[in-house]
């Protein structure tokens, strides 16, 4: 039995147990979706529907993203407290979307006495483009693990395909500095050693010019169709109100005109920087396949430089935009 | 004033540099009126906004003047320590090190964001603030980048 398939049972078995025992009144995992290279959120209240989790290298969404809101309370004093208790709530974990879970700890969003975190501890993920891209012309109709871990797909004419696992991994996974959940109830499967630590994203942003460093932005931004797929799957963009959202005043508008587009893009990336723990939720998200991270790595980069800060590390942490020093580097500014 | 206006303005033939001054109530925006107070000249180049605090400054106002044809922004605040509010230069002024970052990586010219502190009693240092950011602006040219076209 594989590694994932040993993790998918222990997850069944965990989150049974935890409905049953009545410790959580819902559970969030993964389950298998229609399409090869996918799976879906599920949402679970009943002990009996466990059988219906999954895990495997398809598990790409950060389930994080929906406790936030999940713990919303009320903004009405009365009807706050007219509310029903804050749910508990039992949720699946990769290391990253663990990092996400101790970044909503540090700004307050979650209530960690609410929470069971089971971690998994995480081999990486496949990329659908990628595999997509890798089985040419073949078009996959499903899609699994073999004991080595390179994925094998069943495509149109009935002949299987093995991918090679490296070729397949998400980028996001094979930049990953801590692939096992550092903040965990329960731990399932053995940690892998993170390979991704000494693996940067060589975008040589720094060498080029400065109009070289522009054409490259403006290219990557240029395909987006503003559908703010990157906003809705990312964790950290919790505000009950987006202000890409608000018509009065209407602060940057709606539309694919590229400066609103340009100033999308930066606004995301100023408001994720010090705050991104670089799951990646947001590439695969973008149904554009543009590198939406490109500014934001550079910014979180820059953050660890500064002020030595990694989000989602610690949960007792104070986020790096919430405090100063006052020796902070300062060399930026204008002096006459 | 209308956006098409500064827009149509940026293009006319003798072009000057239009920047945007944001400048907190409590030391910089007093620090322009003793410049002024004083007859210190400087270029009258800079259109002043006032704000509570430097802390006060979104992000998104700067890429906002950007966008409608500023051909360059400063900010200035109190000298930390000094701030009104105690801390509000020191929180902002790590945003503000990161906008600069960003502006740099995404191929904006930095100089056209630039940030300064200014105490109420540097009238002399305003006016030598504003110089050099008048002469960095018209050394880059009109703002091209980021600004929205309103033609359409």
């Amino acid at each position: 039995m594989s590694a994932n398939r040993e993790i998918e049972a222990r997850l069944r078995e965990t989150a049974g147990k935890l409905l049953a025992e009545k410790k959580v009144g819902l559970f969030i995992g993964y389950e298998k979706a229609s399409l090869p290279f996918r799976t879906t959120p599920l949402f679970l209240s009943r002990a009996e529907e466990a059988e219906r989790l999954a895990w495997n290298p398809f598990c790409t969404a950060n389930l994080s993203v929906y406790l936030p809101r999940l713990f919303q309370a009320p903004a009405d004093a009365r009807a706050a407290k007219a509310a029903p208790p804050p749910p508990t709530i039992g949720v699946a974990l990769k290391g990253c979307d663990a990092r996400s879970v101790v970044a909503l700890l540090q700004e307050r969003q979650v209530r960690r006495e609410n929470l069971v975190l089971v971690g998994i501890a995480c081999q990486g993920l496949v990329d659908r483009r990628k595999a997509e891209k890798a089985l040419g012309t073949h078009e996959a109709l499903g899609a699994g693990e073999d004991g080595r871990g390179n994925i094998r797909a069943v495509v149109e004419d009935g002949t299987e395909v093995t991918l090679r696992r490296e070729e397949v991994l998400a980028e996001a996974c094979l930049e990953c500095r801590s692939p096992a959940p550092s903040l965990y109830d329960f731990l399932l499967g053995t940690p892998v050693e993170a390979k991704g630590a000494a693996r940067r994203r060589k975008d040589g942003l720094e060498s080029q010019p400065l109009e070289a460093r522009w054409a490259r932005f403006q290219e990557a931004v240029s395909g987006c169709i503003r559908c703010n797929a990157c906003r809705q799957v990312c964790p950290m963009c919790y505000c009950k109100t987006c202000l890409f959202d608000q018509t009065r005043p209407r602060w940057i508008g709606a539309g694919t005109d590229i400066s609103d587009v340009s100033i999308y893009h930066l606004v995301r990336a100023l408001h994720l920087a010090g705050r991104c723990i670089g799951c990646g939720a947001c590439e695969r998200a973008c149904p554009m396949g543009i590198d939406v991270r490109l500014l934001e790595r550079k910014l979180s980069a820059e953050v660890e430089k500064l002020y030595g800060y990694r989000p989602g590390e610690a949960a007792e942490a104070v986020p790096v935009l919430s405090c100063f020093a006052m020796n902070d580097p300062q060399d930026f500014l204008t002096e006459p | 004033m209308p956006s098409e206006e500064i827009a149509s303005r940026t293009r006319s033939e003798a072009w000057e540099p239009r920047i945007l001054a944001f400048l907190c109530n409590w030391c910089s925006y007093a620090g322009a009126d003793l410049a002024g107070v004083s007859r210190i000249q400087y270029p009258p180049n800079v259109r002043i906004v006032r704000v509570p605090c430097s802390g006060r400054i979104n992000p998104l106002f700067l890429l906002r003047a950007l966008q409608n044809g500023a051909d360059g922004v400063l900010v200035s605040g109190c000298h930390p320590g000094d701030c009104h509010y105690i801390s509000g230069n020191l929180a902002a002024r790590r945003k503000f090190a990161l906008f600069k970052v960003l502006m740099r990586d995404a191929g904006i010219e930095p100089e056209r964001v630039q940030f300064t502190w200014v105490s109420a009693s540097e009238g002399g240092r305003f006016a030598a603030i504003v110089q050099k950011v008048v002469e960095a602006v018209q050394k880059l040219g009109p703002n091209r980048k980021l600004v929205k076209s309103h033609e359409r």
